[in-house]
């Protein structure tokens, strides 16, 4: 204000001419709309300037597109698609890498869940069905198993799944630097730094080598077990040494372990200078590439259940077999001592061969049947050969059963042996003494024969004959022809006897009376009866014998005489026989 | 620890292999080199203070029918530049890479060897040249791979300006 008052004073004081009307005018005019003037060049200036106005709408163009956003406009989107598009064009056109590089830690999972997601139900029929396929080549490895002790499980990955990271690098993909290494335990390995460089300048090499394409990276190497699975990012390489056959799944693995770790360390990655210090945080990432591994290898498995039911099982069968041997041997051990205890038979040895038990020895063909005594030993015949050679044997009771089948006595006989004696007991027709006498020495085991208690059965009746006489008569009662001639016939029976036995037969003809009358007269009428009876037998003499004749009268009664039934009987003709040995002719 | 990628550079036959043999005693075989065109071995070594552990990648030589393989140079941090001074044309064959070297990496500190010092009298190089590179700032030193003279200087010298690198 002091200086605009300054300068209306001068002008007042040039109002009186046209040249300083004129100054006046313009001074009034630049006093007036002056700063108004000034304000309008600034901006046209601004206007002017294209620096200016892209620096003044860049100052506010953020907040603009957020209002526009707010508004819900759809119409700032459209106008800027064309352009956006057009810049992603160009950019693919200028690199397709740079915009690949970006978008990687994107694309990847994107790509891979909706693969991933195909594949699963495929894969998991399969599965079940390799599971459950009884293949011969199962079989095999179920047998190696058994044969080598290992379980199932450790046979098939063997053969199919065993793997092993050993070792897993992160490498930094321009220089070829080592950022981290991890090793498994137990794991030789070289120098990693070496190891890394290597392997970048393999990839290099292959890369210029075979002109692939920047993009087109070597994903594995091969050296017989060993394999080297190689995952390139944008910035860094994991490469993971695999012995053994990794699943497909394990790839993907590596992939997202890499992704992560890109992400993660996109900025030690970016400004790498030779400072591996930062990425010692991603030991524990890397060394769960190895423990991913090495939980696989550990699946639990319920085939060694199997083979140790299968095991068991043996074990049962070879004992139950072991058992059923040592009872059947033992069974046959005693039914060969039942055997040999049974008279008649002698067994010198019993063995197996040729799935049977061969009985060897001798038996009596009088013994007893050997096959009853398997039966008794739940044996079975089948099992069993017989080589008993046939002979006599002279235990007693074989001797005796042979006496017994070799004589075959009468029921009323009984033979028993004594010292290797034939006892002979009972009553028997002369016709079976006779033969008694001819075999009974010829029965092996026979030493002698004792026919004390046999009694003669033609003496026995012969000596209960009796033929009755009336009192005081010599001539026989009447109706006893039938005694008569039974009495001849047992005479000439035991007659033929002491003939073919070598016998002396002498027959006492007894003449008996009661006790009545003279006594002298009853020994007379005695006498007389016994000539009668003899006469009546062997009218014309009686050959090839000795018989006498002798009356008794009644000192030996038949009968107490208090009856007269009694009497009557007295007055009687009865017998004796007497066998003796014939004295040798002198 | 500090890790750096250093490369050996040089014509055929100029004596880098021969240089890593005695500075580091390596796991690979040779035979590598022959195979993929490299070898590397490591070496630490304390600059400074500071321990840094150098990868050294040794590049199959140069020769008319191969070229160094520009890949195999990727992320390296310096570079023994190898040259064999009773051969005159190594030098010029050696700066003729270096030339390949700058345009396709940029600038990375290197060093030029001069090797076999043992054959001095042998030596048929324009020692004005060198006096050029030299002032140029090129950092210039002789070795000699048999009798081990300056190999040690050559590789520190190198990581020393590796370090000082802006890069």
């Amino acid at each position: 204000m002091p200086e605009q008052a300054q300068r209306r004073a001068p002008a007042l004081h040039t109002v009186d001419s046209p040249a300083r009307d004129s100054d006046s005018y313009e001074e009034l005019r630049h006093l007036i709309v002056g700063p108004e003037q000034r304000g309008i060049a600034e901006i046209n200036r601004r206007l002017d300037d294209p620096d200016r106005r892209a620096g003044d709408v860049g100052s506010v163009i953020a907040e603009a597109i957020e209002i526009r956003r707010r508004g819900d406009d759809a119409s700032l989107a459209s106008a800027l698609a064309p352009t956006i598009r057009e810049t992603l064009r160009e950019s693919v056109r200028k690199d397709p890498h740079e915009l690949a590089d970006a978008l990687f830690p994107v694309m990847g999972p994107a790509i891979r869940k909706s693969i991933t997601e195909t594949l699963r139900s495929m894969l998991e029929s399969f599965n079940t069905a390799l599971e459950n396929s009884l293949s011969w080549r199962g079989i095999r490895w179920r047998v190696e198993s058994l044969r080598t002790g290992k379980s199932f499980a450790e046979i098939v990955l063997m053969h199919s799944l065993l793997y092993r990271v050993e070792q897993v690098f992160l490498i930094h993909r321009e220089t070829g630097l080592v950022l981290n290494h991890v090793v498994a335990p137990s794991i030789a390995s070289q120098d990693p730094s070496l190891v890394a460089g290597m392997l970048s300048a393999i990839q290099q090499f292959v890369q210029d080598s075979f002109e692939s394409p920047r993009g087109d990276t070597l994903g594995s190497l091969t050296v017989g077990d060993l394999q080297v699975w190689i995952e390139q990012g944008p910035h860094a390489v994991l490469a993971a040494v695999i012995r053994g056959h990794a699943p497909g799944s394990y790839r993907v693995t590596l992939t997202e372990t890499l992704e992560k770790l890109e992400e993660d360390f996109a900025l030690p990655l970016a400004g790498f200078q030779g400072d591996s210090s930062s990425f010692r945080a991603a030991t524990d990432r890397l060394a769960a590439l190895l423990e991913t591994q090495y939980r696989e290898k550990h699946a639990p498995s319920r085939k060694p259940r199997l083979a140790i039911a299968a095991g068991i099982l043996a074990l049962i069968v070879v004992l139950s077999w072991i058992v059923y041997v040592t009872v059947q041997a033992r069974r046959w051990d005693n039914f060969s001592r039942s055997l040999a205890s049974h008279p008649g038979i002698v067994v010198t040895g019993i063995d197996k061969s040729g799935g049977r038990w061969h009985i060897r020895g001798f038996r009596d063909p009088l013994a007893d049947d050997p096959s009853s005594e398997l039966s008794r030993e739940h044996l079975a015949s089948t099992d069993a050969a017989f080589e008993l050679s046939p002979f006599y044997s002279l235990d007693s009771t074989i001797v005796l059963r042979r006496a017994n089948a070799f004589l075959r006595p009468p029921p009323t006989v009984q033979l028993s042996l004594k010292n290797g004696a034939l006892v002979v007991a009972g009553s028997a027709s002369s016709r079976w003494i006779r033969k008694l006498d001819e075999r009974a020495p010829l029965t092996p085991g026979v030493s002698s024969v004792d026919t004390a208690n046999l009694r003669n059965e033609n003496a026995v009746a012969l000596q209960s004959l009796v033929l009755t006489f009336p009192l005081g008569e010599a001539t026989l009662d009447g109706g006893q022809e039938a005694t008569l001639a039974r009495a001849r016939n047992e005479i000439l029976a035991l007659r033929d006897l002491a003939a073919a036995t070598g016998q002396t037969m002498t027959v006492s003809v007894i003449g008996h009376t009661d006790s009545t009358g003279i006594e002298g007269n009853n020994l007379v009428l005695s006498r007389q009866r016994a000539e009668r009876v003899s006469a009546l037998l062997f009218p014309g003499g009686f050959p090839g014998g000795a018989v006498e004749r002798a009356g008794v009268g009644p000192s030996q009664p038949l009968r107490p005489e208090t009856t007269e039934e009694g009497r009557h009987l007295n007055r009687s003709v009865t017998f004796q026989v007497r066998l003796s040995p014939t004295a040798p002719a002198s | 620890m500090l890790q750096k990628k250093i490369c050996m550079l040089g014509s055929f036959s100029v004596g880098k292999t021969s240089l890593v043999r005695r500075f580091v005693s390596g796991i690979f075989s040779d035979k590598y080199q022959t195979s993929i065109g490299v070898k590397i071995d490591n070496k630490t070594v304390e600059i400074s203070g500071e321990e840094v552990k150098l990868l050294l990648w040794d590049i199959y030589g140069e020769d008319r029918f191969q070229k160094v393989q520009m890949s195999y140079l990727n992320g390296m941090s310096g570079y023994l530049l190898v040259v064999d001074p009773t051969r005159r044309e190594t030098l010029e064959d050696a700066l003729d890479l270096q030339q390949r070297v700058k345009e396709s990496k940029g600038e990375v500190p290197s060093v030029l060897v001069l090797n076999k010092s043992d054959l001095l009298k042998d030596w048929d190089i324009d020692s004005d040249r060198i006096a050029l590179l030299e002032r140029n700032g090129q950092i210039v030193l002789c070795t000699s791979a048999k009798t081990g003279e300056g190999v040690e200087l050559a590789f520190s010298r190198l990581a020393r300006a590796m370090l000082e690198s802006p890069a």
